[in-house]
């Protein structure tokens, strides 16, 4: 499952959470929380917490900012702390999928391995949780349960065929239950699949050395190679390689592809969108990020292209409010401060008057 | 095991958020928070540990490049240090490798040879003893290869390793060349043990290497821009550097070995950032295997087919990866039975931010780290380099040290969270598979800061409990002199092989005392590059016998019952125990 969109599954629920606190204090949390996401989104862990932390002292029920700054703990293996604030939401929301995830994994870390197991049995069947199998055999090992472990793995590798860890795993139960030529059937998918993975990081780095020294070309013959039409993880990374050396218009197809295939991928569709904006494909670029703003409604830079995109569309109507989220999330950016400003204007001068 | 920080971190990057990103360089760590404390459990532990190397005469501090700054890996990596007695009196010398600095002038560096004056002090008997030697020197193996009852020296370098025959009259002889030992082109030799892979009693011998690296074509600190370290600029390596194979030499029985690298199918393994190597025998199928660490690539295990090949099963065994099946920065091995169970375990030593990895022997189907259910986990600090499973305060439950220290010195001077010396690490055994950290109450020397390699544990001062010796980076070397008061009683066993090797090196004793049953191995190579004390150590708690199960490297069997505690037995293989000494100034129950 691509980059942010692992992290952010969890939040979808959190999403639709409405908060319940006054204006201001809303404004003064919606800016540390838009400031915590653009931290994490630079891999500034900690002070995303110190960001996080400032929005929830003033605005400590709103849920979706806990239950993201529980995943920033979790990032930072701050087991117990992030423990603590996916419980309280637990209190607060009931048991859902996302949070049973996350505390399945952080119970294993601590070898509690019937909870872990209790947590992740209805999440098996779930597609938005790829790896709960996986961990659900983890669990069933460390509580002993080799039989089980046994078949929990066999279906993770089944659900995720292309990851090492499933196989290594795998390979090890079998091997400690005695089934040696089973241990090393998984063995070898094990090495297959970290020859797969190092060739897409060696192709990857090839393909940013084409891209920086030789023309488009020549470069797409290198990048090609990462291309994997079954695989959305590839194709994501293929498309922000495109993207991130300014070829928007090759970053285009495998992020459609990657969309279609991880349709939860927030990375996906943000950054399909993005490099359909930078193309001045205003029209086609409003849905993409549409979907990546619903999956992650927090992200300033989402929405701020966003609104460009509807802005640019002709759709003020509609830009005005994801503007006015956007300067919400980020009230220091001045160019979205202006622009809300003259968008505001101009709405207000356009509106009849009485 | 669940997903970590590090893997997080790669996620959330992305390939885009990695523009002008490369390949990764530096060792491998797992980015893992420590465990929680426990409240500590009160109980007392009777070992102390004051480090008295200068006081001892160990006064000449060990060069690894210069003090404060590292410009190339060959500066950082430190070396070993072994307990040896190369005299035969009955007392532990220390031979202790040194680096050297660019530019030194000859003479300058050297590695030593102290020999014990008996009276808890060391005469540095190098120049007599013809050891004088400048160089990158790292590992260290002891072991009688041409079986004439004098321990000779075989030590890796980068560049040419060398084997030093004792000559039985307190001088050694170069005889790499006559021994056919030169390689055809300089290599960064790391780990080495003898071993007697084909059971013919002849000590064979085992090399790992670091890495390909030469000063010409390695860029220094600050001139690679991939090369830094929390935004600081540091040496080049491991990773981004060729890995380097392993090799493996039979003993001709004639002075002269024959490289069985390709016959023995040691070269089919893996290239990878080999360290420190170990023979034990962990099936206790009577054929020793080879392990080997390896930083930032999959540690080897190479499984002895008995029939002259060693095939390297270590991701099957689980003696490779982490639980995640990732690559570890393996530097250290020890090899202990820290359950008691009567089978032979490891703990391997790694990067910061990453814990030690402590594997159960669980039978056929390999080994199953334990680490973090043992208690370890909550110690992930530091760099950790030599260790040990040794029962220091003679409790019958086997501990755990290692050293410490940090491989990049230019980062304290801007984090001061990043020390580049660390203070050493001592976990006592709870029994029921649970280990204590001791923060505190081991003696002031287990606190002290240093930056520190190579470990080798023995008794130099024949009082009956585990010594530490410990080679610190660009400083004299350290001796922990354990006072252990109101301790156990213990068993210190000599073996002499007579149809296996002489130094009976591949050994494994099993002792069994007041319900226990603990094995020990008798190697060649373990901690970080370095050699232990050969005579194997048994705390025995308040048991005042044990019986003793001796499977020697022939692959016989010999037990021995009803041994009396608080001594040493010399066995001599096939004749039982010929020789049992008190020490004079042993401790014991206080």
């Amino acid at each position: 499952m691509p980059a942010l969109s692992r992290l952010l599954a969890v939040l979808v629920l959190a999403g639709l959470l409405a908060p319940a606190q006054s204006p201001q204090d809303r404004s003064g949390a919606t800016a540390h929380a838009g400031a915590a996401a653009r931290l994490m989104q630079e891999r500034r862990y900690a002070e995303a917490a110190g960001e996080y932390e400032r929005s929830l002292a003033l605005d400590a029920a709103n849920d979706a900012i806990r239950i993201e700054y529980a995943t920033c703990l979790f990032a930072q293996e701050r087991d117990q702390d992030a423990r603590a604030q996916f419980e309280t939401e637990i209190k607060r929301l009931g048991e859902q999928p996302g949070l049973s995830y996350y505390l399945a994994q952080l119970d294993i870390r601590v070898s509690k391995s019937e909870e872990a197991i209790r947590r992740l049995k209805p999440l098996t069947a779930n597609a938005a949780f790829p790896k709960a199998s996986f961990y659900l055999g983890v669990a069933y090992f460390l509580a002993g349960q080799q039989t089980l472990a046994l078949r929990a793995l066999e279906q993770a590798a089944r659900d995720i065929p292309a990851d090492p860890e499933v196989h290594y795993r795998l390979g090890r139960v079998y091997m400690l239950a005695d089934r040696a030529a089973d241990g090393d059937r998984e063995f070898d998918l094990f090495r297959q699949a970290q020859q797969a993975r190092r060739f897409v990081e060696e192709t990857g780095h090839a393909c940013m050395e084409a891209l920086r020294t030789q023309p488009i070309e020549r470069a797409r013959a290198v990048c090609g190679r990462i291309a994997d039409s079954h695989d959305p993880q590839r194709m994501l990374w293929l498309g922000e390689l495109y993207a991130s050396h300014g070829a928007h218009a090759e970053a285009l197809g495998p992020l459609r592809t990657a969309a279609q295939l991880a349709p939860q991928s927030f990375d996906a569709w943000h950054n399909l969108g993005r490099s359909l904006c930078l193309l001045k494909r205003y029209g086609e670029a409003v849905p993409a990020l549409q979907k990546a703003a619903a999956l992650n409604p927090g992200y300033f830079d989402t929405l701020n292209l966003l609104a460009a995109a509807l802005h640019a569309s002709g759709d003020d109507a509609a830009a005005l409010p994801v503007l006015e989220r956007a300067h919400a999330l980020n009230p220091a950016d001045t160019v979205v401060a202006v622009a809300l400003e003259r968008m505001r204007a101009e709405r207000s001068a356009a509106a009849p008057r009485h | 095991m669940s997903m970590n920080r590090r893997d997080l971190l790669i996620l959330l990057a992305g390939f885009a958020a990695t523009a002008g990103a490369r390949a990764p360089v530096g060792m491998a760590s797992r980015g893992i928070a420590p465990q929680r404390r426990g409240a500590p459990s009160g109980r007392p532990f009777h070992a102390t540990f004051h480090d008295v190397g200068v006081a001892a005469g160990l006064r000449h501090p060990v060069t690894s490049g210069s003090a404060g700054h590292v410009d190339y890996i060959v500066e950082s990596m430190g070396c070993g240090i072994a307990f040896l007695d190369y005299d035969n009196d009955g007392w532990l010398d220390i031979f202790v490798l040194s680096g050297t600095r660019r530019g030194a002038p000859a003479g300058e560096n050297t590695n030593r040879l102290y020999r014990n004056n008996r009276d808890g002090t060391f005469t540095d008997v190098t120049r007599e003893a013809g050891l004088t030697h400048q160089g990158w020197s790292y590992g260290v193996t002891v072991g009688d290869f041409d079986n004439d009852g004098f321990d000779d020296i075989f030590i890796t370098q980068w560049g040419q390793n060398i084997l030093y025959h004792n000559n039985g009259d307190g001088t050694f002889s170069d005889v790499t060349r006559r021994a056919g030992l030169l390689s055809p082109e300089p290599r960064w030799g790391t780990g080495c043990t003898w071993v007697d892979y084909n059971r013919d009693g002849l000590l064979d011998l085992f090399v790992s290497h670091y890495l390909w690296f030469d000063f010409e074509s390695v860029p220094p600190t600050g001139k690679n821009p991939d090369c830094n370290y929390l935004g600081i600029p540091v040496y080049f390596g491991p990773r981004g550097l060729p890995p380097e194979r392993c090799q493996l030499y039979r003993n001709n029985g004639d002075g002269t070995f024959t490289d069985v690298t390709k016959s023995a199918g040691v070269d089919l393994a893996a290239p990878g950032y080999g360290l420190t190597a170990v023979s034990v025998d962990y099936e206790g199928s009577g054929w020793p295997d080879i392990q080997v660490a390896s930083d930032s690539t999959p540690s080897l295990l190479f499984c002895n087919q008995r029939d002259g090949r060693l095939v390297e099963r270590g991701v099957e065994l689980g003696a490779a990866l982490n639980e995640d099946g990732k690559e570890q920065a393996g530097m250290g091995l020890a090899v202990g039975d820290f359950e008691n169970s009567g089978a032979l375990g490891f703990l391997k030593t790694h990067f910061s931010e990453d814990t030690v990895g402590l594997y159960r022997n669980a039978g056929p189907g390999g080994f199953e780290d334990v680490a973090m259910r043992a208690g370890l986990g909550v110690e992930t600090r530091y760099v950790s380099w030599g260790a040990g499973i040794q029962d220091f305060d003679n409790d019958g439950l086997p501990d755990i040290f290692w050293a410490t220290g940090g491989v990049y010195p230019e980062i304290e001077r801007a984090r001061a969270d990043q020390p580049f010396k660390t203070p050493r690490v001592l976990f006592r055994n709870l029994g029921s598979g649970k280990f204590e950290q001791l923060l505190d109450l081991a003696g002031p020397a287990i606190q002290e800061a240093h930056c520190s390699r190579g470990v080798a544990f023995g008794d130099f001062d024949n009082d009956g409990d585990v010594d530490i010796l410990i080679m610190n980076v660009n400083e004299t070397p350290s001796l922990l002199r354990n006072d252990v008061v109101g301790g156990g009683h213990w068993l210190k066993v000599k073996l002499v092989g007579v149809k296996s090797n002489r130094s009976a090196i591949g050994a494994t004793v099993i002792a069994t005392y007041g319900g226990q049953h603990q094995a020990q191995a008798l190697s060649a190579q373990s901690s970080y590059l370095s050699v232990n004390d050969r005579r194997l150590h048994f705390g025995l708690g308040s048991a005042l016998t044990a019986d003793l199960e001796i499977r020697w490297p022939s692959g016989a069997k010999e037990k021995i019952s009803g041994v009396a505690a608080d001594r040493l037995v010399t066995v001599r293989e096939g004749e039982g125990i010929v020789k049992a000494e008190t020490f004079s100034s042993a401790s014991g129950r206080g």
